[in-house]
C-alpha cells in the first residue's frame, strides 16, 4: 500500500531521481571519518532551529517580558529548560563544530581551487553563527546578556568613521532599550536564520559540484560510495556529538541571571567564552588604541581567513611541507593567540554574584517580605485586587517598584501632585530595597537559604545602616570597603571594634561610630557573620 | 584477507548498513521531536485550577433579589498574568445562596439584573431569565451557569 503509494508519487514528482542524485556520488579512495565534520555542523544546525522554533513560541521580544518568558519556558513549562538548554549548549557545540571544520578543511588543503567560493562560503557561514550567538545572548533580557551587549555595541562604537552612526543602527536609536531587544531578535529569528540556510545550500551545491577532496595523498584502490558506506560514519559522528549535547543539556541547566538592571553601572559584564578572547584582548589596547583591540586584528584574521585559497595556490595539500608550512604557522599563531586570550580571559572573570551567596540584603528583603502582618499580602492575595505574590511579575523597573512599596496605592510613581499630602510611607526605601533585592533573587529561581535568627537581625540592621556604603556578595555601596571576604582581614573582635567606634580605631574616616545608634546584639550579629564571611 | 564477498553477502550488508542508518536519523529526530513537541503541547494539557474566592456576606443579600458581585480573578497568563473581573449574581432563597454566572448562555453577553422588573436581561437579542436564572423568553438555551458555593460563618465562598 504504501510502497504503491510512494511509486505513484515518484510519478508525479520523480522525487527517487532527486534521491538516487543526492546518494549516489563515489568519494574518493581513502575518504574516512576526517570528513564527517561537515554532517556533524548541519546537524547542529538543524537541532539549533528545532529548538529554536519551540523557544520563539513562548519567548516575547520586549523588555517588561523577555525575561519572564524565559523564566516561563525555564519553570513553569514542562520540559521547557531541556529545550532551552538544547539551544543554550547547542550554540556552543555549533561554534566548536565549525571551528573543527574549518581546521579539517586547512590542514588537509581542502579550500584549494577550484573550491575557493566553498571555502569562501564556510567562513560567511562561521561569521553568520557568531552573530548567532551575539544576537542570541541579549535575548534573555538578563543581566549578563544585557552588560555584555552593552559591551559588544561600544566595541562598534570605536570603529572609525561611522562608529556612532553603526552603535546608533545597532541599538536602534540613542540608548540599549526595547528597539534594541526588537532588531536583535528579529535579526536572530528571521535574518540570520534565512541567511544561514542560503549559505548551507549553496556550501553544499558547491562541495558537489567540486566533489570531495579527499586525502592528502591520493590513495590507492576503488573509491568510496557515498551511500551507505560514508554516510554510516556520518550518521555514527551525528549520534555520538547528539548524544553529548542531550546529555549537557540534561545536566546542565542553561544558566540565568538576574533580571537586567539599566540602573546597575557597577554590574562587570561578562561575554560568553567564545568572545571572550576579543574582550580581552581590550584591555591590552586603551584608549585610542581600541580600534586595534577592536577591528583592526579581528579584521586582519578575518582577512586571512577569506584570502587564504588566494594565497595558497600552489600544488601541495601537505600542511607541514612546503608552500603551505608558513599558513600553517599563521594559522597555529592565530589559534594559540586566541587561546591564551580565552584563558587569561578566564582567570581575569570577575567574580560575580554568586547566586548560592545570598549575602545579607536579599535575606533582609525575604525576611521583612514574608514577616507576619507585611503589608503586601493586603491586596496580593486570592481575590483581591492585585494579583498573588506567587504569580505577579517583576515587569516594573526598580523605581516603580520602590515607589509602590512605600505607597502602593500610587501606581505611577510621581502621579500625587506637589500639593497633595504626602502619605505616610508603608515601607521604608531601606526596607523596599532589601525586598526589591529578596524579589531578584527569587525571580532568577533562586531559593531563599533557611538562616539563624542572628543572621537575620544581622541582615535587617546591614540592610537599615551598612548598605549604602558596604557592598556584601554584589549588592550595596562603594564608598566603604566591600566586605564579601571581610572574615579574611578581620576576626569578629575586630569587626566589632570597628563598627562601635571606627574614628578612634582609623581617625579620619568617613564612617561614623555605631555604639550608640546600634544595640549591642546587633553589632554581635553583625560583628560573627562578617567574621564568617571568608 | 579477501574484500570480496559473493553478491547475496554484499546486499545483505548494505541492506542492514540502511536500516541502521535510517533508525539511528529516525532516533536523532524521533528525540528532538519528543522534546520540543512536548514543550509545545504541554500548555495545552495543563488544567486550570479552580480556586474559592470570597463573594458576599449572606446577611446582606434579600430573599430572592439577586446581587451583582464583581470577583477578581488573578491567574498566570503564560509569561504574564491578568486579573480578570467576573459578576457573578448572588440569589438567596431561605438559607440557601446560590452564584449564577451573569454570562448569557446564548452568545456570552453581559447580563444586567433589572430591580424593577425583577428579571435578569440581556442587551443583546433581548434574552430574559427570572431571579434564579431559568430562561423565560428569548434565544438563551439554557439557564444561567450556577457556581459552587458554600457558607462560613455567614461568608459566602464561590468557586470559580
Ligand atoms: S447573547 Fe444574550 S440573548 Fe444573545
Amino acid at each position: 500500500m504504501v510502497g504503491r503509494l510512494l511509486a505513484w508519487l515518484d510519478s508525479r514528482t520523480g522525487y527517487r531521481s532527486l534521491v538516487k542524485l543526492a546518494l549516489d556520488e563515489e568519494l574518493p579512495p581513502g575518504t574516512g571519518w576526517t570528513f564527517t565534520t561537515g554532517s556533524v555542523v548541519t546537524m547542529l544546525v538543524g537541532c539549533q532551529f528545532v529548538t529554536g522554533l519551540g523557544l520563539a513560541m513562548y519567548y516575547v521580544p520586549a523588555p517588561s517580558l523577555a525575561y519572564d518568558s524565559v523564566r516561563f519556558i525555564m519553570q513553569d513549562l514542562p520540559i521547557g529548560w531541556l529545550v532551552r538548554g538544547l539551544h543554550y549548549w547547542g550554540a556552543s557545540f555549533l561554534v566548536v563544530a565549525a571551528v573543527i571544520h574549518l581546521l579539517r578543511v586547512f590542514l588537509l588543503g581542502s579550500y584549494k581551487a577550484p573550491r575557493e567560493v566553498t571555502w569562501l562560503s564556510g567562513v560567511l557561514m562561521l561569521l553568520v553563527i557568531l552573530a548567532f550567538a551575539l544576537t542570541g545572548y541579549l535575548l534573555p533580557w538578563d543581566q549578563k546578556g544585557y552588560w555584555a551587549t552593552t559591551v559588544t555595541i561600544n566595541i562598534a562604537r570605536s570603529s572609525p568613521l561611522a562608529g556612532e552612526f553603526l552603535a546608533s543602527v545597532m541599538r536602534g536609536g540613542p540608548d540599549l532599550g526595547a528597539l534594541t531587544l526588537g532588531r536583535w531578535f528579529s535579526a536572530h529569528v528571521f535574518l540570520l536564520p534565512a541567511t544561514l540556510t542560503v549559505l548551507i545550500v549553496a556550501h553544499i551545491a558547491l562541495m558537489r559540484k567540486h566533489g570531495i577532496s579527499g586525502p592528502v595523498a591520493p590513495a590507492p584502490g576503488a573509491g568510496v560510495a557515498f551511500f551507505p558506506r560514508h554516510v554510516a560514519k556520518d550518521t555514527v559522528m551525528m549520534a555520538a556529538v547528539f548524544a553529548s549535547l542531550i546529555a549537557v543539556a540534561a545536566l546542565v541547566v542553561a544558566p540565568l541571571d538576574e533580571i537586567a538592571n539599566p540602573a546597575d553601572a557597577s554590574y562587570i559584564p561578562r561575554p560568553e567564552w567564545y568572545f571572550l578572547s576579543l574582550f580581552q584582548m581590550l584591555k591590552y589596547f586603551p584608549g585610542p588604541l581600541e580600534p586595534v583591540a577592536t577591528m583592526v586584528i579581528p579584521g586582519m584574521v578575518v582577512g586571512f581567513l577569506l584570502l587564504l585559497p588566494f594565497i595558497d595556490r600552489g600544488e601541495g595539500r601537505h600542511p607541514l611541507r612546503s608552500p603551505r608550512r608558513m599558513l600553517t604557522a599563521a594559522l597555529a599563531a592565530i589559534g594559540i593567540g586566541v587561546a591564551v586570550l580565552t584563558g587569561l580571559g578566564v582567570a581575569d572573570l570577575p567574580a560575580g554574584k554568586d547566586p548560592n551567596d545570598w549575602g545579607l540584603l536579599p535575606i533582609a528583603g525575604h525576611a521583612i517580605a514574608t514577616a507576619d502582618g507585611n503589608t503586601c499580602a493586603a491586596c496580593h492575595e486570592s481575590g483581591g485586587p492585585a494579583a498573588p505574590l506567587e504569580i505577579t511579575r517583576l515587569t516594573k523597573d526598580e523605581e516603580w517598584l520602590l515607589a509602590h512599596m512605600a505607597d502602593p496605592v500610587a501606581i505611577a510613581p510621581g502621579v500625587r501632585s506637589a500639593g497633595d499630602p504626602a502619605p505616610a510611607p508603608v515601607m521604608s526605601r531601606f526596607k523596599a530595597q532589601a525586598v526589591v533585592a529578596y524579589l531578584r533573587r527569587e525571580q532568577a529561581g533562586h531559593r531563599a537559604p533557611q538562616v539563624e535568627p542572628s543572621q537575620r537581625l544581622a541582615a535587617l540592621t546591614y540592610a537599615e545602616s551598612c548598605v549604602v556604603c558596604h557592598r556584601i556578595s554584589g549588592e550595596g555601596g562603594t564608598l566603604g570597603p566591600d566586605l564579601t571576604h571581610v572574615g579574611v582581614r578581620r576576626d569578629a573582635a575586630g569587626i566589632k571594634a570597628v563598627i562601635e567606634d571606627a574614628p578612634e580605631m582609623y581617625g579620619e574616616t568617613e564612617m561614623p561610630a555605631f555604639r550608640d545608634r546600634l544595640t549591642p546584639e546587633q553589632i554581635d550579629a553583625l560583628a560573627s557573620y562578617l567574621a564568617s564571611r571568608k | 584477507m579477501s574484500q570480496q564477498m559473493s553478491p547475496v553477502n554484499s546486499s545483505n550488508r548494505r541492506g542492514f548498513l540502511v536500516r541502521v542508518i535510517q533508525a539511528t536519523h529516525a532516533a536523532i529526530g524521533a528525540t528532538l521531536a519528543f522534546i520540543v513537541g512536548g514543550a509545545v503541547v504541554a500548555p495545552s494539557l495543563g488544567r486550570r485550577e479552580s480556586q474559592w474566592l470570597h463573594a458576599g456576606d449572606v446577611t446582606q443579600l434579600a430573599e430572592d433579589v439577586p446581587m451583582p458581585v464583581t470577583l477578581r480573578i488573578a491567574r498566570p497568563d503564560g509569561a504574564s498574568e491578568v486579573v480578570e473581573r467576573r459578576v457573578v449574581y448572588l440569589v438567596r432563597s431561605g438559607d440557601r445562596v446560590r452564584a449564577l454566572d451573569s454570562t448569557c448562555t446564548h452568545l456570552g453577553c453581559r447580563t444586567k439584573f433589572n430591580a424593577e422588573s425583577m428579571q435578569i436581561e440581556c442587551p443583546c437579542h433581548g434574552g430574559v431569565y427570572d431571579s434564579a436564572g431559568r430562561v423565560i423568553s428569548g434565544p438563551p438555551p439554557a439557564p444561567l451557569a450556577a457556581m459552587a458555593t458554600r457558607i462560613e460563618n455567614d461568608q459566602i465562598m464561590v468557586q470559580v
